[in-house]
């Protein structure tokens, strides 16, 4: 495992509009934010209170209105550029025409890299997600968990130094999604790049993360970060304990309270 | 068992209609003769087999060409519209001439400038360009976002997105629009073909048989022809269910924004404005850099003077009113005809669909028997009346429009059929309530489709048969050297065309709202 380089993540006073036909929203007011080096953190908030909206902005695939964004001293286009962001969406977004290898090794290609040179690092890679013995399907012939985890070994094959996650496993049921948090707990252990993960889920956002930060909707702004106090590695035993569930009262509490006005 | 029942039932009926048709063609029952039997009409393609091999060599070698010039135009041509709206703006205007335009009118255009099978290659990739291009455009514009989100999050430009995603996800969209391409390049190069050039070439041949009073042979020719353009379309199919794995709509895509782009009318007008200039300034291109006697090859400004200022000008007007008064009406009649006969198969299909399905594979050879060899086959059987026109005109009109409104049937919301089920109606009242109305967009989508091809079939009928209209007009003006009269009527039918698919266009985004 190598040492993870850039630093820590700083959003400051983030604005973003969005023009609609007869009104303005307001997807991000004054959003203030900071994460840690090799920290993971969770978005949680209503629908619309622009959590997308602010891992968009910190791919740097859109800008703010206002406010600044860094990753150590980098702005996030600066870090797109150099093919130092990971990104896994709730769609897995796969090229249908391209293998799991292949859509593994598209960002290498995107940058100019020689996927040789990678050989071992995506055979790794690939076992560390679990996909040994289909490199050469298509995601078409894939179920629908298997197609979550190409996505994330593929936002991981740059060896990102910052991981962003909107709602990976949004489309799984329950189940899957339990046994995804717990591979991704481990990939990310693994590595451990600064990650951003966007969710709706109260439970999955306290086992994975570090903090949790509760997002507000209309205008969308945080309304509050909470620490999350437990030991890693994380047993699911721990969703059971009385202190796991005092946290997912604390947090429902909180975003019941944003979302209902 | 149940694929294979239907199989055998579908094999049934053709074999019942070739058995009836054999009775019919000895008995000499239709037209004196002008429907031979089946076995006749094989017998005649084995007694002619030496004189094929020529003659479809030049054909296929002008076709395939034609097809390969065209579709490389086309391609570029909608990549560079993908990527800049302003180019899209500015070709719009060749596209739908292009695509409007009944390519007959432009043969003895061609032949004024060009010898040999240039024109004939010319015909056949101004066939192809249209269907392609707007797959190109469409396929490349409308990619997964999220895919270029994937690619430009890994530090990708556009550049890159279009390397790894738009090129690859237009593919399929190309490879489908070949298929219709493919027996379209066929059509224009035989078309182009019955203007002369050369010795042989297959329409060459058939326009030779015209008048040696063989029905057989005409009837082989045309089905050699079909032959062709069916395997040029079952050689794409395969390769594009190839190439995409998820199955593929039957039809082109036709989304073209007719009506011209959306925003303020000044916009609209100025965009139509430019994209005509376009046209008229590749006109002017051409002529230059052929460098023709102006004698033959005539300006824009030549055509007004021809009709305006010239000494004989009222005279070519009234004679161009006069064909235009004929042909217009026929084929208006033919349109509406063809897709009232669509309608109504549309109909059964969905409330019948085994009775339906029996009259498909003579639907599908109708549609890929190229126009300009079933032209021919329909005159002889109804005679060179305006019966014969018009069936041309159903005949081509009607498939298009067929899969258009059955589509458009298919896909009525089940919900909204539900709602009638439960109020107690049964199959006929859905269709009433939900079905029909759901279907009169698609029925001026399907008119919009269909017109230039109705345009196109009266007016192949008028210039090899009935001697009529506008097809008569073109085919005397080549007889008197009346050079601007062959201009004038190329050039207004692309104009009359583009403006008849302009108001089916119209009237359709009114019926869509």
């Amino acid at each position: 495992m190598q040492e993870v380089a850039g630093g820590a993540l700083r959003v400051q006073n983030v604005e973003r509009t969005f023009a609609l036909k007869d009104h303005v929203v307001r997807a991000l007011d004054k959003v203030s934010l900071e994460v840690p080096v090799g920290s993971f953190i969770s978005l949680i908030g209503p629908s619309g209170c622009g959590k997308s909206t602010l891992l968009r902005l910190l791919a740097g695939l859109e800008s703010p209105d206002a406010g600044s964004l860094l990753i150590g001293e980098r702005s996030p286009e600066e870090m797109r550029m150099a093919g130092r962001l990971g990104v896994a969406f709730q769609d897995p977004a796969l090229l249908p025409w391209r293998s799991v290898w292949k859509n593994i090794t598209l960002p290498l290609q995107v940058m100019g890299k020689s996927v040789k040179e990678y050989q071992s690092a995506i055979e790794e890679l690939i076992s560390l997600v679990g996909l040994k013995g289909f490199e050469q399907a298509l995601p078409s012939q894939l179920s629908g968990g298997m197609r979550q985890r190409v996505a994330i070994a593929r936002a991981l094959v740059t060896e990102p130094e910052v991981l962003l996650l909107d709602e990976p496993f949004g489309a799984l049921d329950e189940i899957l999604r339990r046994t995804m948090n717990l591979e991704l707990q481990r990939i990310w252990s693994a590595r451990r790049p600064t990650t951003i993960l966007v969710t709706h889920s109260i439970e999955e956002a306290i086992f994975l993360a570090d903090k949790v930060a509760v997002m507000s909707a209309r205008p969308g702004r945080i309304a509050e970060i909470v620490d999350v106090p437990f030991e890693r590695p994380r047993d699911p035993e721990i969703m059971r304990s009385s202190e796991f569930h005092k946290l997912a009262d604390h947090l429902s509490e909180l975003l019941f309270a944003g979302g209902g006005h | 068992m149940k694929n294979f029942s239907r199989f055998a039932r579908g094999t049934f009926v053709v074999l019942i209609v070739l058995a009836i048709w054999e009775v019919l063609g000895r008995l000499e029952l239709v037209g004196q003769g002008a429907l031979p039997a089946p076995t006749q009409i094989l017998a005649q393609l084995w007694k002619d087999r030496s004189d094929y091999p020529p003659h479809l060599s030049v054909t296929l070698k002008s076709a395939g060409t034609g097809f390969v010039i065209g579709n490389i135009i086309a391609i570029i041509a909608g990549a560079i519209s993908a990527r800049f709206r302003f180019a899209e703006t500015l070709l719009r205007g060749l596209g739908m001439s292009l695509f409007a335009v009944p390519l007959i009118a432009i043969v003895p255009v061609l032949l004024l400038a060009f010898t040999g099978t240039i024109p004939r290659i010319i015909l056949a990739a101004m066939a192809v360009y249209f269907p392609t291009y707007i797959a190109t455009m469409n396929g490349m514009r409308n990619v997964d976002p999220r895919l270029v989100d994937v690619v430009m999050v890994a530090g990708g430009s556009s550049t890159d997105v279009l390397r790894w995603i738009r090129v690859r996800s237009a593919l399929p969209h190309i490879v489908s629009a070949f298929r219709v391409a493919a027996p379209a390049a066929l059509l224009g190069t035989l078309l182009a073909e019955f203007g002369g050039g050369t010795r042989w070439g297959l329409g060459t041949y058939l326009l030779g048989s015209l008048g040696q009073a063989n029905p057989s042979r005409l009837w082989s020719i045309g089905l050699v022809a079909t032959a062709m353009a069916a395997s040029a379309y079952m050689l794409f199919a395969i390769l594009g269910a190839r190439l995409s794995r998820s199955s593929m709509s039957a039809t082109v895509e036709t989304s073209l924004p007719m009506g011209g782009a959306s925003g303020p009318w000044w916009k609209r007008v100025g965009g139509g404005i430019i994209s005509a200039g376009v046209v008229l300034g590749l006109w002017a291109l051409v002529l230059s850099i052929l460098d023709m006697s102006p004698v033959v090859a005539k300006s824009p400004l030549a055509i007004m003077r021809y009709l305006i200022t010239d000494p004989r000008a009222s005279e070519s007007r009234s004679r161009l009113f006069d064909a235009y008064s004929e042909t217009l009406p026929l084929a208006l009649i033919g349109l509406l005809c063809g897709l009232a006969a669509a309608l109504l198969l549309a109909v059964i299909l969905s409330l019948r669909p085994t009775l339906g399905r029996a009259f498909l594979p003579f639907a599908l050879v109708s549609q890929t028997m190229p126009l300009p060899a079933l032209t021919p086959l329909i005159v002889l059987v109804f005679g060179r009346s305006i019966l014969a026109t018009v069936v041309v005109c159903v005949s081509v009109t009607f498939f298009p429009s067929f899969v258009t409104i059955s589509q458009a049937l298919a896909t009525t919301s089940s919900a909204a059929i539900d709602v009638v089920r439960v109020s107690g109606g049964g199959r006929f009242k859905s269709l009433r309530f939900v079905g029909l109305p759901g279907a009169v967009p698609a029925m001026v989508t399907a008119a919009r489709l269909a017109a230039p091809r109705a345009l196109l079939g009266v007016m192949i009928a008028e210039y090899l048969a009935t001697g009529n209209g506008l097809g008569n007009l073109l085919n005397e003006s080549r007889g008197r050297l009346d050079y601007g009269m062959i201009w004038t009527v190329a050039t207004t039918s692309v104009l009359v065309a583009v403006l008849i698919t302009q108001l089916f266009g119209l009237a359709e985004k009114l019926t869509r709202k």
